[in-house]
């Protein structure tokens, strides 16, 4: 035992009580991390370049409609189109940029050192999670519902002449809205929580990207059955379920799962990977 | 008051952190002073609740750093000048940090004036030199007002009035009654900063103590004196209890004997000097033998292991 202890000359401790106001609250660590995300520059560049593609795609959709309306093969899948899925045709897109983002919004932190005055400031750690999660809902989802509007908008003039501009009183399109803006939460949720797993920004978004976009794909080429059965709780698929899932989807092949059903595995999507990296947090070293 | 009890940390089979205990009490500036892959960091990670010490325990103002309820404002650390993140400013930096203990923005700005970083302070950090992030680390770990702070080498790229500037401020900052734990390697830094030093090689814990006393315990001051007739003033002194070298004809190295008393003799002898030299020992020298073979990383052109083999220092 090594004691160090003041030299008699020394100062006594005169327990210098702090006179700055320090007050830690989960409200407060919400706020620390709503700025982060703001204060990015990368922030602005993503959220920028998911309303220009959502946007762009779904314009590009809506730009189509005429030469498929002339088709005669594709004439009768147009009639029983909703006008609103071509609206939110340009998610997929979206969902990249927004999973990107997610996933940076930890990774980036141990990619730079950051992290450790994150875990100085909440050593607890899981509220930094937790906080993350919920700004980040919050910004992916205005950005999402600002991206339909705009879309909505921007192609109400090409709908107009087919007559598919969804009906604002019609259930049927705010739930195809309302389930692209779940879809994008989700999605941003699900690469945050595979970031906060794998520490690492390459890791995250390669792992990220493939599950939600490239497995999808690559497996609709595999005529197994236990491999079509997977292929269908796949986020994209899945999505389908809640999302209409028109004949050029990537879901169709095999059955739907319900609309209830895909919503919860979207859902788990979204909550499992965080779970999981919540747990392991608290234990590693930072 | 930072008090650690047997800390260990492994890193698979590699002893970071080997069984050490100490206690670094409030009101002055503790130096931990150990060469590079000592274990400084490590435990000043352990410190902080970052890294989960492999047993052991340490507390800082009686409680594991992640039990405070007010972290910040129990402890600031500069742990590495890099845990920024790289696309954000510094007073954003600071801001988010704040914003966890609704610490209020005056006191962001308090620190930004403090440590001087004012006209750089809407600037990306990843533009920053390293001095500018060093002033940065120390303007974060002053953000809550903390009683006790934790420096892992401050001075580390700061320009000559930056060192001024760390040394003020944490001599007043001990002088206030807060506890000060700052670590280099370089022992002439802390012979000038800390009044407490703790030696730290290969994990272990090799001195403590007050700074002088770690120095004298290493190695007893010495003389030097010269003379034309050395070999008759060498008999002498060793008559008197001295323990007297060579290096050079005429010239003598004295250990055990002050240079009052050999001016004494000399006189009292008719024996004539030319040189008569009290030498206080080298920090550098002192430094070297309390860390010999404690070294992790060495550069030897001799050997053809680049390490000493574990143990040989045990």
């Amino acid at each position: 035992m090594s004691t160090i202890t003041a030299t008699a000359d020394a100062v006594l401790p005169t327990a210098a009580r702090p006179t700055v106001h320090a007050r830690p609250s989960f409200l407060g660590i919400l706020r620390g991390e709503w700025r982060k995300l703001l204060s990015l520059r990368s922030t602005w560049w993503v959220l920028g370049a998911t309303v220009v593609l959502i946007t762009g795609i779904s314009l590009a959709v809506a730009a189509s409609v005429d030469a498929m309306a002339a088709d005669p093969v594709t004439a009768p899948t147009l009639a029983t189109t909703n006008g609103a899925e071509l609206v939110s045709g340009g998610f997929q897109i979206g969902m990249l940029t927004i999973a990107v983002l997610g996933a940076l919004l930890i990774t980036g932190e141990y990619s730079t050192g950051m992290i450790r005055s994150t875990f100085a400031a909440v050593p607890t750690r899981v509220p930094v999670v937790i906080a993350k999660a919920i700004a980040l809902s919050v910004l992916t989802g205005v950005v999402a519902a600002v991206s339909i509007a705009l879309s909505y908008l921007v192609t109400m003039p090409q709908l107009a002449a087919h007559q598919l501009v969804p009906a604002l009183d019609d259930a049927r399109t705010w739930q195809v809205f309302g389930g692209t803006v779940y879809f994008l939460v989700a999605a941003a949720l699900f690469s945050l929580g595979v970031g906060t797993l794998l520490r690492s920004s390459a890791g995250a978004i390669t792992v990220s990207l493939t599950v939600l976009l490239l497995l999808p794909g690559v497996l609709a080429f595999v005529s197994l059955n236990w491999v079509e059965t997977i292929a269908r709780y796949l986020p994209l698929p899945a999505s389908g379920a809640f999302l209409g899932g028109s004949e050029d989807s990537l879901s169709s092949g095999g059955d739907q799962l319900t609309a209830a059903t895909g919503l919860l595995v979207i859902a788990a999507y979204a909550l499992v990977p965080l779970f999981a990296g919540a747990v392991v947090l608290r234990r590693r070293d930072a | 008051m930072i008090e650690a009890h047997q800390l260990t940390k492994r890193y698979g089979d590699k002893t970071a952190v080997d069984d050490i205990s100490f206690t670094i009490a409030p009101g002055s500036v503790t130096g931990f002073l150990g060469p590079n892959g000592a274990g400084k960091s490590t435990t000043m990670r352990m410190i902080m609740g970052l890294d989960r010490p492999t047993s052991g325990t340490v507390t800082v103002n009686g409680k594991p750093y992640a039990r405070h309820r007010a972290p910040l404002a129990e402890v600031g650390a500069l742990l590495d000048a890099k845990a920024v993140h790289t696309g954000r400013s510094a007073r954003s930096h600071l801001r988010t940090m704040a914003a966890t203990h609704n610490i209020p923005v005056a006191r962001v700005d308090e620190v930004i004036e403090m440590t001087g970083l004012a006209t750089v302070a809407h600037k990306r950090v990843g533009g920053f030199s390293l001095g500018m992030g060093q002033r940065l680390g120390i303007a974060s770990a002053m953000l809550g007002d903390p009683r006790t702070l934790i420096l892992d080498e401050p001075v580390n790229g700061l320009d000559p009035e930056g060192v001024q500037w760390v040394r003020r401020l944490v001599r007043s900052l001990a002088d206030e009654g807060r506890t000060v734990f700052l670590s280099s390697h370089l022992m002439s830094e802390m012979a000038q900063t800390a009044d407490q030093l703790l030696v730290i090689g290969r994990g272990r814990i090799i001195a403590a103590g007050p700074v002088q006393q770690v120095i004298d315990s290493v190695s007893a001051a010495a003389v030097r004196v010269r003379s034309p007739r050395a070999t008759e003033l060498a008999a002498l002194l060793e008559a008197d209890g001295a323990a007297v070298t060579s290096s050079a004809p005429g010239a003598l190295e004295l250990r055990g004997i002050d240079a009052e008393r050999v001016g004494e003799l000399a006189c009292a002898h008719g024996i004539a000097l030319h040189e008569l030299s009290p030498r206080s020992a080298s920090l550098e020298e002192a430094y070297m033998s309390l860390t010999q073979g404690a070294v992790e990383y060495r550069s030897d052109v001799t050997a053809t292991a680049p390490t000493v083999p574990k143990g040989e220092n045990r």
